[in-house]
């Protein structure tokens, strides 16, 4: 599942480990679901949609809607 | 949906200091007086049973203390920690039943297959699961 994380942290400036504390997580995990290693629960997924002020498949697109690389 | 971990709802942070080290002093200080109890102490005695589960206290401390800090962790952590446990579990039963069955067979080496000599051998798996899941993620 292709995320759209990077690109929403670098419009706000935010380095991985302001975004983890933001999202009470850690700096491993936004890492890890940037590189798409790791797909994030729903619970997650709303809270980086909610903190972003847009809906979750607008930050995370699945396979039959991610651009071809 | 509350899995997520938030500044108003985290769990609260348990003492790294009694995780990491008064916890595993307890537990060897009682192992220890356990041992030299089970020792000093006549086989079968009312007394030598109290000193046989002298450990069983600070272990289930042990485990309290794991499971609150497993329930610390954020999600990635915990599925980490999961790996790494689905590797070490069944590593460390086939390292128990190995050890049993040396020693039935006559493979006592020294001191026989006991706590101290099987421990780092049980964890062994467990730190290995742990490193390649960290990798995986990383």
């Amino acid at each position: 599942m292709e995320s759209r994380l990077r690109v929403l942290r670098a419009e706000r400036n935010w380095t991985q480990a302001e975004l983890a504390q933001r999202l009470g997580v850690s700096r491993q995990t936004v890492n890890s679901i940037e590189t798409q290693k790791y797909e994030p629960s729903l619970s997650l997924a709303f809270a980086i949609a909610r903190l972003f002020g847009c809906k979750v498949e607008d930050v995370f697109l699945p396979p039959d809607r991610a651009q071809p690389q | 949906m509350n899995s997520v971990p938030t500044a108003d709802r985290a769990p609260k942070p348990h003492s790294s200091l009694s995780n990491s080290i008064v916890i595993p002093l307890a537990f060897a200080a009682s192992y220890i007086a356990a041992r030299w109890g089970i020792k000093v102490l006549p086989q079968g005695s009312r007394e030598a049973l109290v000193a046989a589960l002298l450990p069983v206290p600070v272990f289930a401390w042990l485990i309290y203390s794991i499971v609150r800090g497993t329930r610390a962790l954020d999600e990635l952590e915990r599925r980490i920690q999961l790996e790494a446990l689905a590797l070490a579990f069944p590593a460390a039963l086939v390292i128990l039943f190995t050890a049993g069955l040396l020693d039935l067979a006559g493979f006592h080496g020294e001191g026989n297959w006991d706590l101290p000599r099987l421990l780092p051998l049980v964890l062994l798996p467990y730190w290995f699961g742990l490193a390649l899941a960290r990798r995986r993620y990383s």
